[in-house]
């Protein structure tokens, strides 16, 4: 086995050129398979993390029962409510840690002499842990009565910023539509997450948002749970609870984190394959070259070939011996790929340090795999061609 | 040697070694297949949004309550403390009069039922009008009635897939009564079926009369106004004066206005630019064919070393040489180029037939591309081998 291989490597080294070439065109190829899916990974970790930063016990629950496409309720109105109420009645689900009644609209901020346009949030106490959100300076709002309206307002650090350029927020007096609200707190900076400013909010209690957008329902209700207890577990009872409030009728949607992830998941996967497989176009033609050349060495290596099996090697052995050549060409041009790829994503990592990339070793590992296989199947026609030379034949077409 | 003599003795070198020859085509013809194919479905994809955005019907502006500084916000979403008002519509119907139709729409997702068939869809509440803005069209029954905006009925304008999973089996639909949420309504139309238009299924929704919806979900603001320009009419001045119109009304800007070319335009230059990047990693493809010619080529020369000694001392000059073996590099390539654009408009063909509405069909400038690209590889890709011909010694050549 190891004469095979130093055999097929003398072959290869013989011609340095033409193998270098050959092993250029799949190095090409899985550099770029490499590359691409990467980025792929890169971009599902990236969103994993996005989602995960919120924690993975959470449920969110819309109003509306999704059939078709999209979140009910995050557009237009319906009939189906859900309401500060079924909030409240979710409380006694066992292993339910955190509720957080949200309302949500878009509004004007006016305050330090100057207005802003921003989304309003209307939540309750909990939310800066149930969101993992910390705040910068003073308050949130404080527990209470979800149903009382209190004129209190925390500012994102963006919107601080903007409306109180050299000046402390605090205990000063916004105006959002015909209210005034004093600012008790600021968020800390958390920058953007998916392309959207979370900066640039503010949020107010849940009651008074409701009042500023003239609703009687909530936009969702967001809750965390222990680990400690099933989601499953959790998920039916909740659903238990708001059928039998809503009448017996499941005119809600109630998602979790864990399946929003696995879902978000399975779509990069797709996308990345697709990608990796468009990559994979430059490999299958560089297969074709291993093969055109090594169609071309087994014709110019006739005669050595008929003195081998004059020699008595059987053509078992000279199929092994072209197919290990083939082999080390590809698995050479698989490590070079792999070089290369791996070289490329240190190389736009220093250059674009936001751009998310990961390469987990297993697709290292494929990688090589992958080269390997290309080599078989390139190698399969030039080597069964030299396997079933004719020996004498083969020995007086050299002469 | 003159210029058709160079271009037949490349020929017949290629016809010589056909399988080499094959083997190259094949690797060149791949490439330009993947990347004119990506071209086409991309740009194929491209047309078909646009086809969307037009069906939709032209020189359309919606406005959205609220109005976001931030950069990707998405206006619309949730509410807004000062709603879009019917008297909002009233007053552009009346104040701007290069508007040819102003519709007011109000949406909701609601649960329509016929006895125990039941299905969950965007109901919409609207006038007459939205049906011709949006280009639909009724296959049977009547539009909603001509109302004063303020006043609704219990009517409905079921979508045309609605109406058959509500009424299966070829019931008519229209004269039956349906329930909306908790009310009863009469079917009075039934839609044709436009598919999906800019995720709303066409197929899948109701319409009723704006004032109906809006007293159904308790609202007392629009969803949003759908606003149809005259043609004549410039776009740009129009919203302008619809922005007025609105300010004033308002005293803040408090709302969105997107036209239809706005919105579709950005779209379109997000379909190009995936298209292109698809495109580009495909034609990495096409510099590992040209790397495979040159190997090729590089193996011809050294075994037609005595051919081109031969040459040389019958007095062909080093240009000459070099010209024999740039020609075949080029005939490859353009060769290859020319199958892989034939199989990949024959692919796009067959798509068509399965998928009519989609046209994959590769753009022009793709087409020119490709085989601009394909030729240029094999020129680029042949001039070291022709080099390294042309620089053979002609009595060491003849020796070996």
């Amino acid at each position: 086995m190891g004469n095979l291989f130093s055999l097929a490597l003398g072959a290869i080294l013989g011609h340095r050129q033409r193998s270098l070439l050959s092993m250029l065109g799949i190095a090409i190829g899985i550099a770029a398979v490499v590359l691409l899916t990467s980025m792929g990974e890169g971009t599902r970790r990236f969103i994993s993390a996005e989602f995960s930063q919120f924690g993975t016990h959470i449920i969110a629950i819309n109003p509306g029962k999704a059939e078709t496409f999209g979140i009910p309720g995050m557009m237009g109105g319906t009939t189906q409510k859900l309401t500060i109420d079924d909030a409240l009645a979710l409380r006694r689900v066992q292993g339910v840690e955190r509720i957080v009644p949200l309302v949500f609209g878009q509004g004007r901020v006016e305050g330090g002499g100057r207005a802003r346009s921003i989304m309003i949030f209307g939540v309750t106490s909990d939310m800066p842990d149930l969101w993992k959100f910390d705040l910068g300076v003073g308050l949130f709002i404080p527990e209470g009565d979800w149903k009382r309206e209190s004129q209190v307002c925390v500012l994102g650090a963006r919107v601080s910023r903007e409306l109180f350029v050299d000046g402390n927020p605090l205990g000063n007096f916004v105006r959002v539509a015909d209210r005034r609200l004093r600012v008790i707190g600021v968020m800390a900076a958390r920058g953007n997450i998916f392309g959207q400013d979370i900066d640039d909010v503010a949020y107010v209690p849940t009651a008074t948002a409701m009042q500023l957008f003239n609703r009687e329902e909530l936009g969702e209700i967001d809750i965390e749970y222990s680990e400690s207890v099933i989601t499953a577990r959790v998920v039916a009872d909740i659903k238990a609870i708001l059928t039998e409030r809503h009448g017996g009728r499941e005119d809600y949607t109630l998602n979790t984190q864990q399946e929003m992830l696995s879902v978000m998941g399975s779509v990069m996967d797709v996308v990345t394959m697709a990608v990796g497989a468009i990559g994979g176009i430059s490999l299958l033609v560089g297969a074709v070259g291993i093969l055109t050349m090594m169609w071309i060495s087994v014709g110019e290596r006739t005669g050595e070939i008929g003195l081998m099996k004059a020699l008595g090697a059987t053509s078992s052995k000279i199929l092994k011996v072209f197919m290990a050549e083939a082999i080390v060409l590809g698995l050479l041009g698989g490590v070079a790929g792999v070089l290369l790829g791996l070289s490329c994503v240190v190389v736009i990592r220093a250059i674009v340090p936001d751009l998310p990339l990961g390469t987990p070793p297993e697709f290292v590992v494929a990688a090589f795999l992958i080269s390997v296989v290309t080599g078989v199947l390139a190698g399969i026609l030039p080597a069964r061609r030299a396997a079933n030379l004719d020996p004498i034949e083969a020995l007086r077409a050299d002469g | 040697m003159r210029s058709a003599d160079k271009w037949r003795f490349a020929l017949n070198a290629l016809l010589h070694n056909r399988l080499r020859t094959g083997l190259c085509l094949l690797g060149i013809s791949i490439g330009v297949t993947a990347v004119v194919l990506l071209t086409g479905l991309g740009e194929g994809a491209r047309r078909y949004v646009g086809a969307q955005f037009q069906s939709l019907g032209t020189n359309l502006v919606f406005i959205f309550p609220g109005h976001a500084d931030t950069e990707g916000a998405m206006p619309g979403l949730g509410g807004a403390p000062n709603d879009l008002s019917l008297q909002d519509a009233r007053a552009l119907q009346r104040e701007v009069r290069q508007l040819k139709t102003v519709v007011p729409i109000s949406l909701g997702s609601e649960t329509v039922a016929n006895r125990e068939r039941s299905k969950q869809v965007y109901v919409l509440g609207t006038t007459p009008q939205f049906i011709e803005a949006r280009g639909l069209r009724l296959s049977s029954g009547v539009n909603l009635p001509e109302l004063d905006w303020e006043r609704g009925q219990p009517v409905i304008v079921l979508g045309g897939e609605l109406a058959r999973e509500l009424f299966p089996g070829g019931e008519v639909a229209v004269g039956n009564t349906v329930r909306v949420g908790d009310r009863r309504v009469r079917v009075i139309g039934v839609m044709e079926d436009r598919g999906t238009q800019v995720g709303l299924d066409t197929g899948l929704m109701g319409l009723i009369p704006v004032a109906s919806a809006m007293s159904m979900y308790n609202e007392s603001g629009l969803f949003r106004i759908l606003v149809e320009i005259g043609a004549q009419t410039d776009t740009d001045r129009t919203v302008a004066r619809m922005r007025e119109v609105l300010m004033e009304r308002h005293g803040e800007e408090d709302f969105t206005c997107k036209t239809q070319e706005s919105v579709a335009g950005s779209l379109s230059t997000i379909m190009r630019v995936l298209t292109l990047a698809l495109a580009g990693i495909a034609s990495v493809s096409l510099a590992v064919a040209g790397i495979g010619i040159m190997n090729v080529m590089l193996v011809s020369v050294s075994e037609r070393r005595s051919e081109v000694g031969l040459l040389r001392a019958l007095g062909a000059g080093h240009a000459q040489v070099r010209g024999i073996f740039l020609a075949e590099a080029a005939l490859i390539s353009a060769a290859g180029g020319v199958i892989g654009l034939a199989i990949a408009i024959v692919a796009s063909l067959v798509l068509r037939s399965f998928y009519p509405a989609f046209d994959a069909t590769p753009p022009w400038w793709s087409v020119l591309a490709a085989l601009g690209v394909s030729t240029g590889v094999g020129l680029l890709f042949g001039v070291m081998p022709a080099n390294k011909a042309s620089r053979l010694d002609p009595v060491v050549a003849l020796r070996s």
